[in-house]
């Protein structure tokens, strides 16, 4: 009587073991239901996020187009030309590419090796300013805001480099040797503050590595025009992609 | 037999109302399972009718046999081979078969009522 009952209880449970997952899949098969995992929650959360801020980003160009169109129209209203207008956007893009020599406030750094004895079994490299430590230094400046640049008189643009050259560096294809100068104009505390601060990279290669970091402000820095060569051999502009 | 069809109902009804969701990745692995299930479940049905049924046999068919298509299954996928081809012709042929043998003892006995009630 026992066994028959197990048995009966083992039907059963095997039927509804059966007739339960039979359901469910087809449940799930079905088109109203899916799977959704919080992870993918929580990605289509993020790309939704993403989406409005682009079309935000996308408003305020609108605004600022529309803004530049009424500066035309009204220039155009007043003077019957809107050269004035180009002509200041061309001074302008003149003077962010170097066209120009350029003074306002800013900083001075110089770079110098370190004068400190080695530690016995050191490596010389400790001591020494590289390219590297450039390269770095300027990215902070530029993080600080700066507006222009320029190392050891060679205006810094945006295709300018820094190459490492055994103990020199070479920056716009021109070598020097240290100590490096670099100016850099803009906010002059924010510049300052980006070589002097506590944890900024300049001033931890002058506390740790012991290398000479210098920073000044000046009310009045210069930075001379770029020497180069300004032609493009393989930009062309997009088509449709001015302003 | 009856209590057996009584606990499928039971199981749709109850998989119908219940708010339970898998993976849709796994539903393959389900799907082959629920093939394999539903052989063990024919065989058994014609066993009984043969008066073969064996309880044990059975449990362990329906189990191992569902557990076996659904790794198959995962097998096939991690080699790139659709190993879970095997279980459905398998199982589906098995399926097929079982349920023409079953045909043919309900009719037989249907034919043997008849010949009684003669």
């Amino acid at each position: 009587m026992m066994k028959s009952y197990f048995v009966k209880g083992l039907l059963l449970g095997i039927g509804l073991l059966v007739g339960l997952i039979l359901a469910i899949q087809v449940k799930n098969l079905d088109e109203d239901y899916y799977f959704v995992s919080i992870k993918t929650m929580s990605d289509l959360n993020m790309e939704i996020r993403q989406e409005k801020e682009e079309i935000e980003q996308l408003k305020s160009m609108i605004e600022s187009q529309e803004n530049r169109l009424k500066e035309y129209q009204s220039a155009i209203e007043s003077d019957g030309s809107i050269n004035d207008i180009i002509i200041q956007d061309i001074e302008l893009m003149r003077m962010r590419s170097g066209f120009y020599d350029l003074e306002g406030p800013g900083v001075l750094v110089v770079l110098k090796d370190s004068e400190r004895e080695l530690y016995e079994g050191e490596n010389p490299n400790n001591v020494i300013v590289h390219d590297e430590d450039v390269l770095k230094i300027i990215n902070d400046l530029k993080i600080a805001g700066a507006e222009a640049l320029s190392i050891n008189g060679q205006r810094y643009l945006n295709t300018s480099e820094i190459q490492c050259a055994g103990p020199t560096i070479t920056i716009n294809q021109m070598t020097y040797a240290q100590p490096f100068v670099i100016k850099a104009i803009g906010n002059p505390d924010t510049l300052n503050a980006a070589i002097k601060a506590p944890g900024t990279y300049a001033w931890e290669i002058k506390e740790v590595f012991g290398l000479q970091v210098e920073s000044h402000i000046s009310e009045r820095i210069r930075i001379p025009k770029y020497q180069g060569n300004h032609t493009l051999q393989y930009v062309t502009a997009e088509e449709g992609g001015s302003l | 037999m009856i209590i057996a069809i009584v606990g499928l109902i039971l199981g749709i009804l109850l998989g119908l109302y219940l708010p339970v969701t898998y993976p849709a990745a796994l539903s393959l692995y389900i799907s082959v399972a629920i093939l394999a299930s539903l052989d063990s479940v024919f065989g058994g049905f014609r066993a009984s009718l043969e008066n073969t049924f064996d309880t044990e046999i059975f449990v362990t068919g329906f189990f191992s046999n569902a557990v076996l298509a659904a790794l198959l299954a995962y097998i096939g996928d991690k080699l790139g081979v659709p190993l879970y081809y095997a279980a459905v012709f398998a199982f589906g042929s098995r399926l097929f078969q079982n349920f023409a043998i079953i045909r043919r003892h309900l009719i037989n006995r249907m034919r043997q009522a008849e010949r009684e009630a003669q």
